[in-house]
């Protein structure tokens, strides 16, 4: 192998081409023959050749990246196996998904926080989308670039530079964000008692959240004696543990392109008879947004909500960018991805870390079903 | 009384609008906006909306930065190899998908959408011991070479749902005159497949450019950093005054090309994002 870094992967990527090509012709070949020996007519062989060649490429990818590493990480899970250690796994048995359940405070407390990113963040998310949607269905002149620049942050935000940005708006001296926060609530008096406010609210779900995820409920009770915030206080955002994952939560508002685009197909898709209709009936615009555009909606928040839930589930970039080296913070940041990447390339310990993946993915199982068992309770597909 | 009312509802739609849009694009504006301070400004107390004395200073520092070249160009690379084999692989399987009837093809199908539930982090584990057996830490390979196998489900989907829409009497045409299924699939098929190929593209590139996690894992050493794990290295806590227009030019520059390519694309994007609920 040339020890250049750029001339190794482009040889790598010609052998996988030349991997890829033999294995599909391979794999035709022995579909072709199968068909043959079964008696399909020649035509229905030569089909059944190109089918396997052409879907190759999936199925041997399939079997190398997906089928091989679930396989052996569920067996991993059940070992105590350190990458760096050079030893093989030895067996353990349930020890590490006793140890993540039972005692492991850190795997406890991201849960924790990945509960309250779901059950606070992904409400706003939506509710911010959808805001954006009905905008958008007013069909104003330039939608088009109104609806860019919505989106825009999908594209961008996902960046760990464009993330940094936020680190800079959110710091809490300097930062623009508490800045405007400031220069706001001096102007008018009424917007401080509001700001104030939210700062009571935010911080005592904050610390209610981290008191269940440590057993411990004093910072709570001293939130709540200590009662309103005096005036000026402004949001601690990425500097106190009460604020980490509302920070996030931000984060997650301002890309809710992707959601947005959907309630938009969807109200799209509500013809406008209905309204008219409803409206020489006597209806008002609430009755209305209830009786037709709820209902008729309800399919599109309902994929938003199940992929909202698994992408929640899944945040790593944000907390990494926001939250990387600041130990202090972590505890009160850390989602259950950021967690898993923790353990197995910062400890090298691939036992723990292929049983975190485990739990994951059988949590994502478990929300996709509950949610597609519920679904009939409330989603309207059809309105007659 | 009518016409007031609707006048007033117009003009407090606009005013809703455009106050959103100045809110989402922030982030942006102040990133762009800090690029061109002084540290002593981004460091200011007070609100600098737009630097006095704009300074190119922060992209001169980074010009001169070759682990910042290095980064840029290791990202180029990366994304251009593993989008084009990305691409190429996928348009491929799309084809057995659409075209060709197969037996088994619905089984193979169903497996295949089966496996978006499969959240990518539950392989990464499992995945870097393999390519660590491999030897292949501390090189491109673990990110370029799964794409190579039709990495990502979705778009599949994408390209399976726009190439079974072409008339299949153009295969049987050129089946009669003895063309095989390789050839129709590069001669006849994949010209007419341009939008969609465009709109897979645009999704791949983004999030090969915006990768963060895998990078991260895979390239151990600074002269093989990708942009995402350079620049936020250039954020360091250890510093007292973190060197704010310097990060902000180099997310700057580092957003420059997803900005051109979502202005070129930005049509097919949102049309495909309403219909299957992509993620960029």
């Amino acid at each position: 192998m040339p020890q250049n870094p750029y001339l190794n992967v482009l040889s790598t990527a010609g052998l996988t081409v030349l991997f890829i090509i033999s294995t599909s012709y391979g794999l035709g070949a022995l579909a072709r023959i199968i068909a043959r020996w079964r008696g399909a007519s020649l035509k229905r062989q030569q089909d059944t050749f190109a089918g396997y060649l052409f879907a190759a490429p999936w199925i041997t990818g399939f079997l190398i990246f997906v089928v091989a590493p679930l396989a052996s990480s569920l067996y991993w899970s059940f070992t105590d196996f350190r990458i760096a250690a050079n030893t093989p796994p030895q067996w353990v048995g349930l020890n590490n998904y006793l140890q993540l359940i039972l005692k492991d405070t850190s795997f406890r407390s991201s849960i924790v926080n990945t509960l309250f990113l779901t059950v606070i963040g992904l409400p706003l998310q939506i509710a911010a989308a959808l805001f954006l949607a009905v905008l958008l269905n007013q069909k104003a002149r330039g939608e088009r670039i109104f609806r860019m620049a919505f989106y825009l942050p999908v594209i961008l935000g996902f960046n760990a530079a464009v993330l940094l940005c936020w680190r800079l708006m959110l710091n809490t001296g300097t930062g623009i964000i508490n800045q405007i926060i400031r220069a706001v609530t001096r102007a008018v008096p009424p917007l401080d008692i509001l700001n104030r406010a939210f700062i009571f609210v935010q911080e005592l779900i904050s610390a209610f959240f981290l008191g269940v995820g440590s057993g411990k409920y004093n910072l709570f009770y001293r939130m709540l004696e200590a009662g309103f915030p005096p005036p000026n206080r402004v949001p601690l955002w990425i500097q106190s543990p009460l604020w980490t994952k509302t920070s996030v939560i931000l984060l997650m508002i301002w890309g809710c392109g992707t959601m947005m685009m959907i309630f938009l197909a969807g109200l799209n898709n509500i013809p406008r008879e209905l309204h008219e209709s409803a409206e020489v009936d006597g209806a008002n615009g609430w009755q209305r947004f209830w009786k037709i555009t709820f209902p008729l909606l309800s399919p599109y928040l309902f994929y938003n909500l199940v992929v909202g839930m698994i992408s929640t589930l899944q945040i790593f970039e944000s907390i990494y960018v926001l939250y990387r080296d600041n130990q202090p913070l972590v505890p009160s940041a850390i989602s259950m991805v950021y967690y898993l990447w923790q353990v197995s390339f910062r400890h090298f310990e691939i036992g723990l870390g292929s049983a975190i993946s485990w739990l994951i993915l059988v949590l994502i199982l478990i929300v996709t079903l509950i949610q597609f068992n519920l679904q009939n309770r409330w989603v309207t597909y059809e309105l007659y | 009384m009518r016409t007031w009312s609707r006048l007033f509802g117009r003009s407090f739609l606009y005013l809703m609008l455009v106050g959103m849009t100045v809110l989402m694009s922030f982030p942006l504006l102040w990133m762009l906006s800090s690029s061109l301070k002084t540290l002593e400004e981004t460091n200011a107390p007070g609100i600098i909306w737009v630097p006095a004395h704009p300074t190119m200073a922060a992209y001169a520092d980074l010009f001169q930065n070759l682990n910042f070249i290095r980064s840029y160009f290791n990202t180029v690379f990366y994304t251009a190899l593993a989008l084009t084999g990305t691409l190429a692989s996928l348009a491929f399987v799309a084809y057995a998908f659409s075209r060709i009837n197969w037996p088994g093809r619905n089984l193979v199908f169903l497996l295949m959408l089966s496996t978006m539930m499969i959240p990518p982090q539950a392989l990464i584990v499992p995945q870097y011991v393999f390519f660590h057996r491999l030897g292949w830490i501390g090189t491109f390979n673990p990110l370029i070479i799964p794409g190579f196998f039709a990495g990502g489900a979705a778009m599949v989907f994408l390209l399976r749902q726009s190439m079974a829409q072409i008339p299949k009497e153009l295969d049987e045409a050129a089946f009669v005159d003895g063309a095989s299924h390789l050839q129709i699939w590069w001669q006849v098929v994949m010209p007419l497949m341009k939008t969609p190929l465009a709109t897979v593209a645009t999704f791949l590139f983004v999030g090969f450019w915006n990768n963060l996690l895998t990078p991260l894992m895979y390239l151990q050493t600074v002269d093989l950093y990708t942009l995402p794990v350079y620049v936020s290295t250039l954020y360091n806590i250890n510093l007292t005054v973190q060197p704010w227009p310097t990060i902000m030019a180099a997310a700057v520059l580092t957003t420059v090309p997803l900005m051109v390519i979502f202005l070129f694309t930005q049509q097919y994007i949102l049309e495909s994002v309403a219909v299957t609920g992509l993620k960029g």
